[in-house]
Formats: C-alpha cells, sequence, structure tokens
C-alpha cells in the first residue's frame, strides 16, 4: 500500500482553516451557554496535532464542527478550501467509545467506509486485510464487536476510520478509558499506521504525556468560554519510542511547558 | 503485539455448554413430567369428580383430533385460517415496521400524526370486526382486515420505539463514512432497532391468530374459529379443545419460524439470554 500522496504538497498548505470559530448552546433554561470563543486555527496537511483542555471546555464540539455535525455559531470553518456547511464527509471519526457497529464484523465494520465505487474488490480486500493485519487482528475478522475486548475494539474503531483513507482523522479522546499498558500499546501502534500513511490528525486527550508524546503541535484550551490559549511545538524527531518517551530529546522541554501552561490555569481557578 | 482474545476463551464457551447441556435433560425431564401429570389429572378428574361433557378428557380429545384430521375437515378449516393469516400479518408486519420507520426519520411526520396514531390505537380493535364483515363479506377478505389491523399498531409502536433510541453518534458515524439512502437504512438503521423490530413481530404473531379467529367468530363459513363456535354451538367439547390446541400448535409454528430468522438477524448480539444476578 503506497502512502496517500500528500508528500507531493508543501508541508505547509492548509487543510483545516478555522476562523473565528464561535459556539453557543442553548442552556435546559433557555439562557445561552458560549462554549467556543472565537477559535482559529491552522491545520496542514500531514501534521498530527493533539488538543487538551479542561473537561467540559469544547473539546468534542470543536471536532464536531470540522466534521460538520453541528453549526458553528459563529466564525467559519473551511476544508480544503470550501467552508464546512454540511456533513463533512472527507473527515474520518473516532468517538470517544469506540462506537463499532455491533451488528456488523470487525471485518464489516473495517470495511464499511470502502466505497464499492471507489474501490475495486481486490483493492478492498488488500485494504482490509493490510489495515486488520497492521492492527494485529487478524484472526478476529468474524468476531462480532460484542466478542472483542475493548482494547481490540478500540483498535478496530482507528483503522475503520483509517482503511478508507480520508484525508483528516479526528479522534476524540480515542484511548480514554483504557488501562495505562495498553494505552501505550496503541499509541505506539497509531503512531506505526501514521508514520506509514502520514494523513492529518486531529486528537483530543486529557493526557498531558500523550498529548506530547503523539504531536507535532499539541493546541491547549482554556475554561468554558474556550479560546486557544497556546499552541506549542514539539520538537521531538521521528520516528518516536513511545516507551521511552520521557528519555527522548525534546520531551522534557515541550512537556514543561505544557505544564506551566496548565498550573498557570490551575492557579486561576483556584483564586 | 496482539492483546486480547485467545482460544481460552473459546474453549471456555465450549466447556459451558457441554454443562448446559447436562442441565437442558433434567429440564426437559422436570417439563415432560409436569405435562404428563396434567394430562393424567385431566384423564382422571374426567372419570370420577367433574362431567366430561363439560371438560371432554385427553383421550377425547386425541380421538377427536384424529377424526378430524382423517376427514380433512379440519385440514380445510386450518388452510383457510393460515391463509387469512399469511395474508394479513406480513402486511401489518410490513407497513407497521414502514410507518414506525417514517415517523422515526421524519420530525414532521411524527409531529403531525403522533396524536392521531395513539387515538386510534384506544379503539379496541377486535370491536371492529363486525363493521370489517360489514365492509368486505363474511369471505377471508374481512378476516385479513382484522388481522391485518392487530398485527400493524404493535408493529408500527415497537418499530417508532427503537426509532426513537436509535443512538445518533451511529447515524452520524455512517453519514461520515459516505453511507445514504439504502445502506444507511439497511446497513445501519434496521440493524440498529432491530431488537424492537423483532419484539413487536413476535408479540404480534398471537395476536394475529386472534385476529382471525376473532373475524371467524362473528361470522364465516369455514375457518378453525368458526369449528370451534360450531362445535360449542353442538357441545361438542372435545372438538372445541381440538380447535383451540390447533390454535395454539399455529401460534407456536410461526413463532418458531420467527424465532428462527430472529436468531439469524440479531446472532451479533451477545449470547448469553440470561444477566446474572447473585446475592
Ligand atoms: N448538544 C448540546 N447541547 C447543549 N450543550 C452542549 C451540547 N453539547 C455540548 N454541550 C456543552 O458544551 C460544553 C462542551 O462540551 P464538550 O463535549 O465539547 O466538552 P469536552 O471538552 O469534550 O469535555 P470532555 O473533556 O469532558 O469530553 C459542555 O459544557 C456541554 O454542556
Ligand atoms: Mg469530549
Amino acid at each position: 500500500m503506497e502512502p496517500t500522496g500528500h508528500g507531493a504538497r508543501s508541508r505547509d498548505e492548509l487543510v483545516i482553516r478555522i476562523e473565528g470559530v464561535t459556539k453557543a448552546f442553548q442552556t435546559p433554561d433557555r439562557g445561552r451557554l458560549t462554549t467556543l470563543d472565537n477559535i482559529s486555527l491552522n491545520v496542514p496537511y500531514g501534521q498530527f496535532i493533539t488538543i487538551v483542555g479542561p473537561s467540559g471546555c469544547g473539546k468534542s464540539t470543536l471536532l464536531k464542527l470540522i466534521a460538520g455535525l453541528t453549526p458553528t455559531s459563529g466564525g467559519r470553518i473551511l476544508y480544503q478550501g470550501a467552508e464546512v456547511r454540511d456533513l463533512n464527509t472527507k473527515v474520518g471519526y473516532v468517538p470517544q467509545e469506540s462506537k463499532l457497529f455491533p451488528w456488523l464484523t470487525l471485518e464489516e465494520n473495517v470495511a464499511f467506509g470502502l466505497d464499492s465505487k471507489r474501490y475495486s474488490r481486490e483493492e478492498r480486500e488488500r485494504q482490509l486485510k493490510y489495515f486488520i493485519a497492521l492492527a494485529g487482528l487478524a484472526g478476529f475478522e468474524n468476531y462480532y464487536p460484542s466478542q472483542l475486548s475493548g482494547g481490540m475494539s478500540k483498535r478496530a474503531s482507528i483503522i475503520r476510520a483509517l482503511a478508507y483513507e480520508p484525508p483528516v482523522i479526528l479522534m476524540d479522546e480515542p484511548f480514554g478509558p483504557l488501562d495505562a499498558q495498553t494505552r501505550m500499546v496503541l499509541q505506539d501502534e497509531l503512531l506505526k499506521i501514521w508514520e506509514q500513511k502520514r494523513q492529518t490528525i486531529l486528537f483530543v486527550t486529557h493526557d498531558l504525556v500523550e498529548a506530547v508524546a503523539l504531536a507535532d503541535r499539541v493546541v491547549v484550551m482554556t475554561h468554558r468560554p474556550a479560546h486557544i490559549m497556546d499552541v506549542i511545538d514539539v520538537p521531538m524527531k521521528r520516528p518516536r519510542n513511545i516507551f521511552a518517551i520521557h528519555r527522548q530529546e525534546g520531551f522534557d522541554e515541550a512537556y514543561t511547558r505544557l505544564w506551566d501552561i496548565f498550573r498557570h490555569e490551575l492557579h486561576i481557578k483556584t483564586q | 503485539m496482539t492483546i486480547g482474545a485467545t482460544t481460552s476463551e473459546r474453549t471456555a464457551a465450549v466447556e459451558r455448554s457441554g454443562f448446559l447441556s447436562k442441565r437442558r435433560v433434567w429440564i426437559v425431564l422436570v417439563r415432560v413430567a409436569f405435562v404428563g401429570g396434567f394430562f393424567l389429572l385431566w384423564e382422571i378428574a374426567s372419570q370420577r369428580w367433574i362431567d366430561a361433557f363439560l371438560i371432554s378428557s385427553p383421550s377425547r380429545i386425541l380421538t377427536s383430533m384424529i377424526a378430524g384430521f382423517r376427514s380433512g375437515e379440519l385440514i380445510q378449516h386450518c388452510w383457510v385460517t393460515l391463509q387469512e393469516i399469511a395474508i394479513g400479518f406480513p402486511a401489518g408486519v410490513i407497513l407497521g415496521i414502514g410507518l414506525g420507520y417514517a415517523f422515526g426519520r421524519s420530525r414532521l411526520l411524527a409531529e403531525v400524526f403522533e396524536p392521531i396514531i395513539i387515538a386510534l390505537n384506544g379503539i379496541p380493535r377486535t370491536a371492529l370486526a363486525p363493521l370489517f364483515i360489514v365492509w368486505l363479506g363474511i369471505g377471508i377478505w374481512s378476516k385479513v382486515g382484522v388481522v391485518f389491523l392487530l398485527t400493524f399498531f404493535l408493529n408500527f409502536f415497537n418499530t417508532y420505539a427503537g426509532m426513537r433510541q436509535l443512538d445518533q453518534e451511529y447515524v452520524d458515524l455512517a453519514r461520515l463514512m459516505g453511507a445514504r439512502g439504502w445502506k444507511l437504512t439497511f446497513r445501519v438503521i434496521l440493524p440498529a432497532i432491530s431488537p424492537y423490530v423483532f419484539t413487536g413481530i413476535r408479540t404480534s404473531i398471537p395476536f394475529a391468530v386472534i385476529g382471525a379467529i376473532v373475524g371467524e367468530f362473528v361470522a364465516a363459513t369455514e375457518g378453525v374459529g368458526f369449528f370451534i363456535r360450531q362445535a360449542a354451538g353442538l357441545f361438542r367439547t372435545a372438538d372445541v379443545f381440538v380447535g383451540i390446541i390447533v390454535l395454539m400448535l399455529m401460534v407456536i409454528a410461526i413463532d418458531k419460524v420467527a424465532e428462527l430468522i430472529e436468531r439469524r438477524a440479531l446472532r451479533w448480539q451477545s449470547t448469553s439470554e440470561h444477566v446474572r444476578i447473585q446475592g
């Protein structure tokens, strides 16, 4: 399988431009709750971006806006130059829970996005085999999600989004509820897959170590109404070794910066 | 690299089913003893305590049943009733599911028609059977109508309930992956609500049979319901029981078919049927 072919694009060409986006929800008592306040962010092709911020600040909402699942209240989002108005079928989405379709087998789940108009039968088979093997799920093709472990479902959910090769993949705390060990293994696998494909990834997480370990850039969001407080470049080389990430050059620098921002934010909260 | 399910999980499942089969023998034995005891008691009661004219007896019923099937009369009645069900039931199921689905998809449709449907549901539907006879005659079509009506509402309500429980995130994900139209309906939405749909289908089976019988009670010249009414009129209690048993078998047979289809369609659900609660 050849890479998705973003190599030809210049490193700085943007796939997503978020321009002054605001999002407000109606509260149960008919008031308005501003969740995102004037968010602007540029995302170049092939970058791995992680997004951190306090719970309830609007990280999931931001991903939903990019996917076109919910409209913005102000500002606009450009995807490959066109404004996102309706469902954005050019992004892959990995929700917080795995959300595999329980009535389809693992293989049918992964194949779901492989449209028969875009992929011939052989290509489809090849693609499936490749991704299922890559995620270490070979032999489980005919299992239903109810027969898979949490970690296996997670991996399947990720390759379901990767398999049809959308240029951008949105991941909402995909490793959230997993134990530390499984998490690391999956982070490692995700990076390996990504290094081969170099799709653009926006990855929401609660975990600062994870945020630094995976990212080219870490986006830090504030409390509600959330704006982007800072964007930190992570100067670590690739490929990275997740299992010894602390010892890698550049990790400490980025992590310390991130932690300083968070400490500052927490301090403000306690006053 | 791989962590997760291993072959030991599979062997555990095999062991459990082996254990179950031993249990199953016991369950069947107790069941047979219970039913056998009941029939024995009935037979004895009809000879010693209660007039057989009123409660008949298992041996009389068996004799009547054999005679009925031999003469072909009973088969003809069954055939008519089955025809009524075979037309009315699938029609009610399909239209019920279809409308329930449409209500789930279209908010406007639901908002406009929901109160009307609920009001219609308030009508005791078997009370409409005489009207159907007036409208559709005493042949099979009036019974088909009653069967349809009873089946339709149960399927409609169950499917609509399923649509309201539908997880938005599944639909969003499917649409993001490019699913539309046929694929979205048949690969995502209907499978997602299929447990509800099958509940509707299976609860409506006995009602479909009730519909046919009620129609035949009101006015008919053929059918199991007609057979029962006629037998009761002539005080042939054994024949009444024959009719009832035939209907019961009919319900069981249709339900078995539905169960087989359901098993296949819902085989993705985890297989344990009982939630284990200890304490
Ligand atoms: N559909 C909705 N209607 C009303 N309010 C909503 C809706 N969706 C989200 N919100 C509100 O928007 C805010 C941000 O929600 P969001 O799910 O984006 O947070 P988050 O940053 O992803 O949090 P977490 O880290 O806990 O997942 C919350 O205060 C939530 O109450
Ligand atoms: Mg969230």
